[in-house]
């Protein structure tokens, strides 16, 4: 079986249905710093541990993510309000929190991607991870000096 | 502010996790095409339309040639994928249509991609007709603010999209992708 799968995803892509409504309640994450792992394990780079350097990567373009509870992430394609894909500051003023989205499901190429058309309840930052992790990464929040 | 973005930019391939990424379920289509019709300007000079002039798939991306976030990766990976394409038989073509058309004119453009992404072709034009082909595949571009060498800094889409020989969408891919997922599905379409 574990054969078959990378032959799934190598075959030719297939077009064949449209997507499907969803609402999904998930956080608000940096895929880069989730999947890349270079900032610390998946636990380290959600939540409020990690939500400056997420508005870092958000700012820099990086495309939010959606990590439901069941660990499966959405990659946020567009956003409630925004016309253009998601990515660079259109999404900082949710980075890290918890939503309740309401919107379409596409699966392309392997992956999931969400078009949220509504976001039905924002709870903020919910996932306090700094009070196990500190600030992750630390560099995140630049060391300020008053200026002269 | 761009010393923590770069931090967090310049680490190691996102491949740690990536398995958790896949949904081994058939394809769908998105709600919308993108891409379509323009004529811009090569760093060569050239008029350069969707359609590739060789015919060859095309790798296509919204940046600037002095970005230090986003564009140090995505750039460079589209300069490998278009090498290991290569080695597998399939030759495609990689762009960058720039955000910044100040600074990325047609004598600049060229020499600043060659630094960090050679072989990539970059795309410029006037504000008027580059934020036309943005809307033509939904992507934003925020001027951030002008660090203090007097270099404007962006936040810009960051998705790399598969267009074929006549500028037709088949794709996109997150940045967050390994270098070899990418060129996997890239060569799932070249075959398709």
């Amino acid at each position: 079986m574990r054969a078959l799968i990378p032959l799934l995803f190598l075959a030719a892509p297939v077009h064949a249905a449209d997507g499907e409504r969803v609402q999904i309640t998930g956080e608000v994450i940096d895929t880069w710093c989730y999947f890349s792992g270079v900032m610390g394990g998946p636990d380290a780079v959600v939540g409020s541990a990690h939500h400056t350097c997420a508005l870092w990567c958000s700012a820099g373009g990086i495309p939010v993510g959606l990590l439901a509870p069941d660990g499966t992430v959405y990659m946020v394609l567009k956003m409630d309000g925004d016309d253009t894909t998601a990515g660079g500051d259109t999404s900082l003023h949710i980075a890290s929190h918890t939503i309740e989205a309401d919107g379409m499901l596409y699966r392309r190429d392997g992956l999931n991607y969400l078009v949220v058309e509504e976001i039905t309840a924002d709870r903020d930052i919910v996932n306090a991870t700094h009070e196990d992790f500190g600030v992750i990464p630390g560099f995140a929040i630049p060391n300020s000096e008053a200026p002269e | 502010m761009r010393t923590a973005i770069l931090a967090c930019l310049l680490a190691l391939p996102a491949i740690a996790q990536q398995a958790t990424l896949e949904a081994p379920l058939p394809d769908t289509l998105f709600p919308s095409n993108f891409g379509g019709d323009y004529v811009l300007t090569d760093h060569y000079g050239n008029a350069r339309t969707q359609a590739d002039p060789d015919g060859r798939l095309q790798l296509l991306f919204f940046g600037y040639a002095t970005c230090e976030a986003i564009c140090t990766v995505a750039l460079p990976i589209m300069s490998d994928m278009t090498r290991d394409l290569s080695a597998r038989g399939i030759e495609v073509t990689p762009l960058v249509i720039t955000v910044d058309p100040e600074t990325d004119t047609v004598e600049t453009m060229g020499p600043a991609l060659e630094t960090f992404a050679p072989g990539l072709t970059g795309l410029t034009g006037s504000q008027t007709d580059l934020a036309r082909v943005r809307d033509l595949f939904h992507v934003e571009r925020t001027l951030l603010f002008t660090d203090p060498r007097g270099v404007d800094v962006y936040a810009h889409g960051s998705h790399i999209f598969v267009m074929d020989g006549d500028g037709g969408f088949l794709t996109l891919l997150p940045p967050i992708l390994s270098t070899d997922r990418m060129v996997e599905i890239v060569e799932s379409y070249a075959a398709g």
